[in-house]
């Protein structure tokens, strides 16, 4: 329980967070349940990713803290991931493959990531595993004519030896700020028997960065036997971005410092006016008080 | 004048000599100081609990505090009138009326500062305008025009006042010992040279040059909190004419109930003479007539159109739930003090205390009616708030405090009084000597 | 959703990574995106293995799911996130008073009960016009009227395009609830009701937590979610895709599962603001309610059962 002590806003909120379902709350039955996915990232660094949830109902509630211990292939010292990880506040923690595990991770094409929760009552010896065939997704892309095309290749491991995958469906975008653009029409494309896919790059006068670069990405995305995999490219083929800001320049709305130049003028100009001869006045008084001590003395 | 009994300088000395409170004085400045007293118990329940204890909510984001602002403001723009302007346009008979105009706009501007940051969500920031102030916001503009008016207010209170306490100083026997301190203070210094009334008279004149354009600003100014907004009612470039018109009237009305007030509890009659409420009552006609002719410019021309975000608006206003308050504004604070007014048997002292009232009470809801029922009336509908939010009424400590704020401001007023002669003494001697020597 | 999740949170690391692991030198200045700027690398190196068994010296972060929350101070707080342009899309079409953007608002921004900074209106243009259900927030907009006359600079506008507020130092005047004709302040007219680890929070405008007495509170389209390449809460809640939220820079906006160009979008739907003729430059636009998704009265039962709910909750 100490986990939930310390986390008891999650308890707090609950409530809050389903609100219509609040007076049913107590016959939905929370059920702790851990899950795995494998992933290959840009630079083809292999990690897993363990989510830790109640299930309420048909839907997921991310339960943070909860402590998990990584295995590849058996559950032993030997072949530990990590030492431990710890969920984070949506329920997820990542773990990398050690170098000390090369052996182990040369030795097969196929592995097994194994996940076990410890040390929380309720997803205490909880377990999950996901099994994956080593993958690697490659971009190409060529430019001719006008015409754009981006080429992605899925290679397996198979008998020591990197062979093309056809059938695997795939997405091919751009990298944007919080999602991936469709370069086509198509949501998703499936490779041929050569494991490639390759299609036209129809957008046009998307801005990029400041020198018109986009980045293309590739990615497969929960597949049965590779996981999810991805590649990114950078390309020219954006237009160059420079956003112009007026956030620096005087305005009514702009902060303290930034007051139009007019408004300056006019403010300090009347204030000047008013407060001058106010100040004179006041030299007047003393001027009185002045004389009227200097006739009596 | 008309008033022919010859009064020599010992007399009008002693008849305005300040005086100790009488019985019925006595009673007034407790009740005063009792209403103040609720009104500070009801803030530091404020302080504690915060705006919640009123019943502004987020559509009624600004309920009476920033009316009662308002009236306050506008209040205080008579010193202008009375002081300034008469006297630029030389208009004689206004001497005895001058230092009561005068703190009335001191007392009204205090206690317009005072109200403001009883309306401020977090008031021990207050300091926050100064170290952080930005010149865009009218709110600064309010903070610097009502700060330079309440300092030409003082010295325009303060200057005239140097020869009468002279007048003062000279009987210390006449005083109590802390009144002598304070007069010493003030004017012991006052000769009565040559060279210091030249001196004295100049600055007084320069102050009154100057007071008409900060005048002009403060209500200006405070116009545009709600005239800077899009909001129906508010949304209007005659707001600021509006509003200063509207102050003049309601000063001038505060004007003749103080006169009429004051020349009932210390017998005044000499001094404050039918012939000034005769002259004040046109002036009143005039204001109002003005004050008239901005409102049907206001309401007239918005409902000629009747834009749709204007409408609910001033449906309400004219048919609706505030049609009740909206038109007892209009004829208690504008049109029956015009009709009783109009006539010469209405010029009296008492109908004029009686319509001089009224405009006051007018304003006031009128100040009212400009505040809230735009709040009321927002472009989207309201909605997903409690429905305590869609309604506004006053909860008992903003009335308290409301309450708390006039009581103080015509406390001020009462203290000055006590202690100073609120009918400058050295100047009435001056223009009755004057007088006699033309006769 | 969790694939999204992942993507972004590669996207994050990727920029970190480019200048860090070996031999990925083509990629030096892949992206201007300010989020990959703003993901701190914590300076401490892994060594891990790739596919192909190689070892690989990366940056610790790498083996965090998404970039820890970092404390933004006030300065960098007020001045934004460079490089962007915030901009939200709205879906009429979409919307049927469902509230799940609302309830993720407040529960995040642990709001106390009553408080909405997001609101669902029923609007009706005229009596023969349709009804439709129009969710209105914070518009953040370009000439911000509330901003104008706030006398502390106490609510501002970012390099970004966000108007935040910053609570500790707002004075409760009030004047930009006033200003804003879009009626989206809120005021905290007593002291929140918050539990006790959240009041004691030191207050940041990027996360709006924890409100305090006596001053204004407000949609902040979510920055920090932003920084940690997270999209707003309410965009994240909504089930049917109402709201998209992107970088008008990028020309690109996202509900989460479906990506537009921005420029697209608003082309196709014959997008519009709200008020614009106003001048106030909202940077939120609406989609019409045209083809819609549901019928109005699915949201009117909706809102019948809320308030039954309500009404039995407080008894």
């Amino acid at each position: 329980m100490k986990w939930l002590k310390k986390n008891r806003n999650i308890f707090v909120f609950l409530p809050l967070l389903v609100p219509t379902m609040a007076s049913g709350q107590d016959s939905v039955e929370k059920t702790p349940t851990l899950s795995l996915k494998y992933f290959s990232s840009d630079q083809n660094i292999p990690y897993i990713l363990v989510q830790s949830r109640y299930k309420v109902g048909r839907k997921f509630e991310p339960v943070k803290g909860v402590t998990v211990l990584f295995y590849l292939d058996s559950v032993a010292p030997s072949t530990k991931i990590t030492d431990k990880a710890t969920t984070n506040e949506f329920g997820e923690a990542i773990a990398a493959l050690p170098p000390a595990l090369k052996n182990t991770w040369d030795a097969s094409d196929k592995h097994k990531f194994i996940a076990e929760a410890f040390g929380n009552n309720e997803f205490d010896g909880l377990e999950a595993d996901i099994e994956i065939n080593k993958a690697k997704l490659s971009l190409d892309t060529s430019s001719a004519d006008g015409v754009k095309t981006v080429s992605v290749t899925v290679t397996q491991l198979e008998n020591g030896k990197w062979e093309p995958v056809k059938a695997v469906e795939l997405r091919i975008g751009i990298q944007r700020m919080e999602s991936i653009l469709k370069i086509g029409e198509e949501d998703t494309y499936t490779t041929d028997s050569a494991g490639k896919v390759n299609t036209e790059f129809k957008i046009n006068n998307l801005p990029g960065d400041k020198k018109g670069n986009l980045v293309l990405v590739a990615s497969v995305e929960d597949n049965d036997q590779l996981g999810n995999l991805k590649v990114e490219k950078t390309v020219p083929w954006g237009v160059a971005e420079n956003p112009v800001n007026n956030f620096n320049e005087r305005s009514l709305f702009a902060t303290r410092g930034k007051s139009p130049a007019w408004l300056l003028f006019m403010a300090y100009g009347i204030i000047g006016i008013v407060w001058g001869t106010l100040i004179y006045l006041i030299f007047q008084i003393f001027k009185i008080r002045k004389l009227g001590t200097e006739t009596s003395s | 004048m008309e008033n022919s009994i010859i009064l020599n300088p010992e007399k009008i000395t002693a008849d305005l000599y300040p005086k100790k409170f009488g019985k019925a004085g006595k009673i007034w400045t407790v009740i005063l100081i009792a209403v103040c007293a609720i009104g500070l118990f009801a803030y530091i329940r404020q302080l504690n609990k915060g705006l919640v204890v009123t019943n502004m909510r987020d559509y009624v984001s600004w309920g009476i505090y920033i009316s009662n602002f308002v009236f306050f403001v506008a209040i205080s723009l008579v010193g202008s009138l009375i002081t300034a302007i008469f006297r630029l346009a030389n208009v004689e008979w206004s001497t005895p009326l001058t230092r009561i105009a005068e703190i009335i706009a001191v007392s009204a501007i205090v206690f317009a500062s005072i109200i403001i940051i009883v309306d401020m969500g977090r008031p021990e920031r207050f300091m926050n305008l100064f170290i952080y102030g930005r010149l865009q916001s009218p709110i600064i503009w309010d903070v610097v025009v009502i700060s330079t008016y309440f300092f030409i207010s003082l010295l325009l209170l303060y200057l005239p006042l140097m020869p009468d306490l002279k007048i003062l100083n000279q009987d210390p026997s006449k005083n109590s010992r802390f009144l002598n301190h304070l007069y010493r203070i003030g004017g012991s210094f006052w000769k009565g040279t040559k060279e210091q009334l030249k001196i004295n008279n100049k600055a007084v004149t320069t102050l009154c040059i100057i007071i008409i354009p900060v005048a002009f600003c403060i209500h200006t100014v405070t116009s545009w909190l709600f005239a800077t907004t899009y909001r129906p009612g508010w949304d209007s470039t005659n707001f600021g004419a509006y509003f200063v018109s509207g102050a003049f009237l309601v000063g001038a009305g505060g004007v003749i109930t103080a006169m009429y007030v004051f020349r009932k509890a210390y017998h005044l009659d000499k001094y404050i003479t039918d012939l000034h409420f005769e002259k004040m009552g046109r002036i009143v006609v005039m204001l109002a007539l003005l004050y008239l002719y901005f409102n049907v410019n206001e309401y007239l021309v918005p409902a000629f159109k009747m834009k749709k975000p204007e409408e609910e608006h001033l449906k309400e206003l004219f048919t609706g739930s505030f049609a009740p308050m909206f038109w007892f504004a209009i004829l208690v604070g504008m049109i029956i003090p015009i009709f009783i007014l109009i006539f010469k048997r209405g010029r009296r002292p008492l109908p004029m205390f009686i319509a001089g009232v009224m405009i006051m009470v007018g304003a006031w809801f009128k100040r009212y009616l400009i505040v809230t029922p735009t709040l009321l009336h927002p472009f989207l509908p309201m909605h997903d708030v409690p429905e305590s939010y869609k309604h506004y009424f006053p909860s008992w400590e903003e009335w308290a405090i409301a309450a708390g704020s006039l009581a103080g401001a015509l406390l001020i007023m009462t203290f000055f009084v006590r202690i100073y002669p609120i009918i400058p003494i050295h100047e009435t001697i001056n223009e009755k000597n004057e007088m006699a020597e033309k006769k | 959703m969790n694939n999204q999740n992942t993507s972004r949170r590669d996207f994050l690391l990727t920029g970190l990574m480019a200048g860090l692991a070996a031999g990925c030198s083509d990629k030096k200045d892949p992206f201007t995106a300010a989020a990959e700027q703003e993901t701190v690398a914590s300076g401490e190196k892994v060594k891990l293995l790739s596919v192909d068994g190689e070892v690989v010296e990366v940056d610790k972060a790498f083996l965090k799911p998404v970039p820890e929350t970092q404390h933004i101070f006030n300065k960098e707080a007020r001045r934004g996130i460079p490089g962007k342009k915030f901009v939200m899309v709205i879906d009429l079409s979409r919307c049927k008073n469902l509230k799940k953007c609302q309830q993720a608002c407040n529960h995040m921004h642990h709001l106390p009960s009553g408080f909405n900074w997001l609101k669902i209106y029923p609007m009706q243009e005229a009596s023969h016009t349709a009804p439709y259900w129009q969710p209105t927030l914070c518009m953040h907009c370009d000439n911000p009227p509330c901003v104008k006359v706030c006398p502390v600079d106490a609510t501002f506008k970012r390099e970004d395009g966000l108007v935040l507020i910053d609570n500790d130092r707002c004075i409760g005047c009030r004047f930009c609830m006033a200003a804003c004709p879009y009626n989206s302040r809120v005021f905290n007219w007593g002291d929140p009701e918050l539990p006790a680890d959240i009041a004691a929070q030191k207050y940041s405008p990027e996360t709006s937590v924890p409100q305090k007495k006596g001053t204004v509170g407000k949609c902040d389209f979510c920055p920090d979610m932003t920084r940690r390449g997270m999209l707003p809460h309410c965009v994240s809640a909504c089930p049917n895709g109402v709201y998209f939220f992107g970088d008008m820079n990028e020309d690109t906006v996202t509900n989460g599962s479906e990506t537009f160009r921005f420029s697209d979008l608003i082309r196709d739907k014959a997008g519009y603001r709200l008020m614009d003729d106003l001048g106030t430059k909202p940077s939120v636009y609406y989609l019409p309610p045209v083809n819609r998704n549901f019928p109005f009265e699915e949201g009117v039962k909706m809102e019948e059962e809320m308030q039954a709910e309500k009404n039995k909750s407080s008894k």
